[in-house]
């Protein structure tokens, strides 16, 4: 495993994209109340976001309860479809509905490892399905399955093949879960908070297992996570989305360093550091929108320090604060009343307790 | 979130090795070997053995007569010579005999050629109808669970006609409507079927409709799985128990229903023409008919009415059996109680009151004086020590201590982190301290003591000793004096009532001499002091986020100033941004309020930040002891210096890192001593043999339980780094930044 040698420019060989969403838009439907003639209200659950998974590369998907990790990863996954937006498989338009091809390209390795194998079927069921389904394996399907359990480090292989999941710890299930995905040899993994039900210990070894599978196997991961130091140690970008909306995008190292928007900032200012002198200034308190009725223009608008009153009224651009690292803010836009800083993050201007009287 | 350690109250596991070629099936519905189900099985196996073999053994036909012995009459009362009315007779049945082992009818049938011949058809049309009615169900249910949409509503509708009609007027209808019906078996249980098979479907359509969107089903939706495949292989076997207990209450209300009917008349007579089935029903009619009861003649009446009794209960055992392994929860309360007698500990099943081992407390070698505990700390006064503390879940042999010998001292105003994975133990210790742990929860050594100085209010003063408190006693301490905030108390607001109304609830009864003003104007002071408006009173707990309910619980919590705040996980279920504020709200009122922090979590990263001293478990021990700050700079225990390099920093080069090796213990199977040593990257000879105690390290006011740390072994460098220059605990107001207010 090389952490170091991943995120560099574009220049030195064009990455290919191998799945692609663009401008990916999802609603749902609520319904207000309880009576049979309920009003239907919708929900923006995810709006306008474009991610680009590039092969051998990590992309990683921040953000808070809630603002659409999730739905993105789902929609990526074609567990549900679209309202608008497409996907791109190899840069062509993916098929519509959900063909037994895209599943051989795409998978998906879901949150809770207690929930996702069925706890009536062995390990060996969960492996050898998608292999007969897919027709993998040309005759020698316990060599394959040996191979798949090995290739997660479930070490012998036929100690683990013919328990059930409840005989298996978190961190083994979890690996099960990510030997299915790569049973179909997929190029694409989208992983969606993997390692938050599992105990802190053996965190670090799935995602270890995520980065080599990257190296070795050149896969396209897809990493979902609230968690902010663990898509720094593991990702090549960083992508953070802010109630359905995507705010920022960069390489990790980059993006931590450096953060654009205000969101990243707090986000980064709250995560737990221990290296930190001093208890972290919070600017921008608050807690996300609903997405019923989400605020106009820019959706942190309501919480952010540095307020403007275009803001207010319209969605900010993607603009480029530095190479490869994009933000979705007007600070960053308009030349007239503010400046961009050299390294393109954002001085902090206003004591935060204002904004916290202002609040309440 | 991670899985919380009270999963440790799981039943122990069956004793003796499965084996390996019966899992399966056992897997998928195995029934707890309780006495019920036995003779639950006993029973059934009986009904079904005599159904099968009743009309060989029966010594007559069920029909016949026998003219041999049918010469008996018996004058009616008021008829004869006397009375000036024709004499009239009835006809009288014989008693059990040999011949007739349960005697015979007024017609001189043979009741136990009767009784098997009954038995036949009604453990048949019983089962028959059930399974019909099951595959009728299991369809319906099913495929309009996980089709859903139009589907759904569709085949729901139809169920729900069915379920709308009446049983028991819709069956007599259709029975007396198919006169024949009664001499076939298969029509009478399809009749009976089709007015059954709608409840037991909209169970399993609501089943499916949850399993449909669980993730494994998902999983294979995404693998490529054919949806009929999912729906068989995939949802179909979590369903067994279900349909198997469905399956055994149709077949009971299915043969309940074939009596009724048949004791109504309406499933034809065994004598005309077709002849109608004999079954238990038909007997009881025509017994009632001739007076049977009224006559004393009970052989003819009770063998079927009790063959009616014991099937029933049969089918219901079982279906007990069933309703525990769906929901082991109520086989664990009667079984731990039971052992628990036998144990001789007295367990009354009491909430929120863990139960204390009466014998008396074993003298825990690690305990230390009060004075030699002091010595190694700085002199902060303590409010809750907790002295060679054990509890086990279960009793005796079954027993799984999930918390021994722990030593822990809080100190007015500290921050104590407790951390640790799940099931280490951690969330037990605190709650044990408090006895807030429900049996089969079990202390079984140990001392509590809390030195209560109230800081307002009339709560207890002096020092209480928590393990032979009473429940008075507690009850006065409990919440006024410590406080709990668990992971989970977001969800314990009532949802029915506002936020203001639970407040002052709370403070009606303990402050008894605040005006309903002044509580009004106290609640929204509280309200205040973390953050929430004070209009928030207005609110009802779900119109509040996860965020505010949780601060809500906190400023409960803090209501009546408590001496101790036990935080176990507060913020796990919260997003980054709502943690680190609550956090500092809770900062920011310990400096004011000074109340002492037992803060639970298995983030050790945050406690570094947050805690003064930390305590690190592994396995239900105590491991070190240390401040935060050479805990962090300076660890020197394998586990927490392992722990440590879990969390990736925040800044600096990315470098790759290693995390712990193995996997988190199995709390029922600890390997031999020290707990981590299967895991430890240096461990000695010695680690596999004995158990490390908690033992202070010479000149330093931390602890640590690990035998590199003793005489005659090389300390590895990384665990022998200097202790950083700042050493003391880090004073209350240079910790937090009191959040601006």
């Amino acid at each position: 495993m090389n952490l170091e040698s991943a995120p560099t420019p574009t220049s030195v060989a064009p990455v290919r994209a191998v799945l692609e969403g663009r401008g990916l838009t999802k609603s749902f439907w609520v319904k207000q109340g309880r009576s049979l003639l309920a009003r239907k209200t919708r929900v923006h659950a995810v709006e306008d976001v474009s991610v680009r998974l590039d092969a051998g590369r990590v992309t990683a998907l921040v953000g808070e309860s809630g603002a659409g990790k999730t739905t993105v990863a789902r929609l990526l996954a074609k567990i549900i479809r679209a309202d608008a937006g497409e996907l791109f498989l190899d840069g062509r338009p993916a098929p519509p509905g959900r063909p037994r091809s895209y599943a051989a390209q795409v998978q998906m390795v879901f949150q809770d490892p207690f929930a996702s194998l069925n706890p009536v079927h062995r390990v060996g069921h969960n492996l050898v399905r998608p292999l007969q389904i897919h027709h993998i394996a040309d005759g020698d399907i316990d060599a394959t399955v040996a191979d798949l359990l090995r290739r997660v480090a479930l070490k012998p292989p036929d100690t683990f093949i013919g328990k059930f999941p409840h005989e298996l710890s978190g961190g083994q299930r979890q690996r099960v879960a990510i030997a299915r995905g790569l049973a179909v040899r997929p190029r694409v993994l989208i992983a969606d908070e993997p390692v938050s039900m599992l105990d802190v210990s053996i965190r670090l070894g799935v995602l270890n297992l995520l980065a080599d599978l990257r190296d070795r196997e050149k896969l396209a991961i897809l990493y979902v996570t609230h968690d902010i130091a663990s898509a720094r140690y593991l990702a090549d970008t960083i992508v953070v989305m802010y109630a359905g909306q995507l705010v920022e995008a960069a390489p990790s190292v980059s993006l931590t360093d450096r953060p654009a928007h205000p969101y990243t900032q707090l986000l980064l200012a709250a995560a737990p550091d221990p290296d930190r002198v001093e208890a972290p200034a919070l600017a921008g308190r608050g807690a996300p929108p609903s997405l019923l009725a989400p605020p106009s223009g820019c959706r942190f608008h309501p919480r952010c320090p540095y307020v403007m009153e275009i803001c207010k009224s319209q969605v900010p651009p993607r603009v480029a604060v530095a190479a490869d690292h994009s933000a979705a803010c007007w600070l960053h836009v308009d030349p007239n009343n503010r400046r961009i800083t050299v390294n393109g993050s954002v001085a902090p201007a206003r004591d935060s307790s204002d904004q916290r009287n202002q609040e309440r | 979130m991670t899985i919380n350690s009270t999963s440790l109250t799981v039943i122990p596991p069956v004793a003796g090795p499965t084996p390996e070629l019966v899992l399966r099936r056992t897997r998928i519905l195995r029934l707890p070997r309780s006495p019920k189900v036995i003779a639950g099985l006993v029973i059934l196996v009986l009904f079904g053995l005599l159904a099968i073999i009743g009309r060989w053994i029966a010594p007559y036909s069920p029909n016949a007569t026998d003219q041999q012995h049918w010469v008996q009459h018996v004058l009616v009362p008021g008829t004869g010579a006397a009375t000036g009315f024709p004499a009239s007779y009835y006809p009288l049945p014989l008693p059990p005999s040999a011949a007739h082992w349960l005697g015979t009818t007024v017609f001189a049938q043979d009741v136990w050629s009767q009784l098997l011949a009954a038995t036949q058809a009604t453990v048949v049309v019983g089962l028959l109808a059930a399974a019909i009615a099951t595959v009728l169900s299991v369809l319906f249910g099913v495929t309009a669970g996980y089709l859903g949409g139009g589907a759904d509503e569709g085949l729901s509708l139809i169920a729900n006609v069915f379920l709308a009609i009446p049983g028991l007027p819709l069956l007599i209808v259709l029975a007396d409507y198919v006169p024949s019906a009664g001499s076939s078996v298969v029509l009478v249980a399809s009749i009976i079927a089709v007015t059954t098979w709608a409840y037991t479907s909209r169970t399993l359509r609501a089943q499916t409709l949850s399993l449909r969107n669980r993730d494994f089903v998902e999983a294979s939706r995404v693998m490529g799985e054919g949806r009929l495949r999912i729906i068989l292989v995939e949802v179909l076997p979590n369903l067994v128990p279900i349909v198997a207990a469905s399956f055994l209450f149709t077949a009971l209300s299915a043969i309940g229903a074939y009596v009724a009917i048949a004791f109504l008349g309406l499933a034809g007579s065994p004598t005309s023409s077709p002849p109608g089935l004999w079954n238990w029903g038909e007997m009881l009619r025509e017994g009632f008919a001739n007076n049977a009861v009224r006559g004393g003649w009970w052989w003819w009446w009770a063998p079927p009415g009790l063959c009616i009794a014991l099937l029933g209960t049969g089918l219901a055992l079982l279906n007990f059996g069933i309703d525990e392994f769906i929901n082991p929860r109520l086989r664990t309360a009667g079984l731990s109680r039971k052992t628990a007698r036998k144990a001789g500990i007295g367990t009354r099943p009491k909430l929120g009151m863990t139960p204390v081992a009466h014998h008396p407390p074993v003298a825990v070698a690690s305990v230390r004086t009060v004075a030699e505990a002091s010595r190694l700390r700085d002199t902060a006064e303590p409010v809750l020590e907790i002295r060679g503390l054990s509890v086990d879940y279960g009793y005796d042999e079954e027993a799984v201590h999930a918390v021994v010998d722990c030593d822990l001292v809080l100190r007015r105003g500290q921050v104590l982190g407790l951390a640790g994975e799940s099931g280490s133990g951690k969330t037990t210790l605190a709650l044990a301290a408090i006895r807030l742990l429900r049996a089969p929860a079990l202390i079984s050594a140990g001392q509590v003591l809390f030195h209560s100085k109230p800081i307002s209010g009339d709560g207890p003063a002096g020092t209480i000793d928590m393990l032979s408190a009473t429940d008075d006693q507690l009850r006065a301490i409990r919440w006024s004096e410590i406080a709990v905030v668990l992971q989970s108390s977001l969800n314990a607001l009532n949802p029915v009532i506002t936020i203001g109304a639970q407040f002052d609830d709370l403070l009606r009864v303990h402050r008894p001499a605040l005006a309903e003003s002044a509580r009004w104007a106290r609640s929204g002071a509280l309200l205040d002091m973390v953050g929430m408006n004070a209009d928030r009173l207005r609110s009802y707990p779900h119109e509040l986020s996860g965020g505010m309910r949780q601060r809500a619980m906190i400023a409960m919590a803090i209501a009546l100033e408590p001496q101790v705040m036990i935080l176990d996980e507060p913020t796990t279920a919260l997003d980054v941004v709502t943690q680190r504020e609550i956090l500092q709200e809770l900062i920011g009122l310990r400096d004011r309020i000074g109340f002492a922090t037992l803060f639970i979590t298995h983030d050790l990263s945050l406690l570094v930040e947050l805690a003064d001293e930390i305590a690190v478990m592994y396995a239900g021990r105590l491991m070190e002891r240390a401040p935060a700050t050479s805990l962090f700079h300076a660890p020197r225990l394998p586990y927490t210096y392992a722990l440590l390099h879990c969390f990736p920093p925040m800044h600096g080069p990315r470098v790759p890192m290693e995390g712990l090796k193995g996997s988190p213990p199995d709390m029922r199977d600890l390997p031999p001593g020290c707990a981590f040593h299967p895991r430890c990257q240096w461990a000695l000879p010695r680690c596999r043999q004995e158990v490390p105690r908690l033992a202070p390290l010479n000149g330093s006011p931390r602890e640590v339980a690990c035998w590199l740390h003793r005489e005659g072994t090389t300390v590895p460098p990384e665990l022998a780094q200097p202790e950083p220059a700042s050493m003391r605990p880090r004073r209350p107001e240079t910790v937090g930044q009191a959040g601006g207010t």
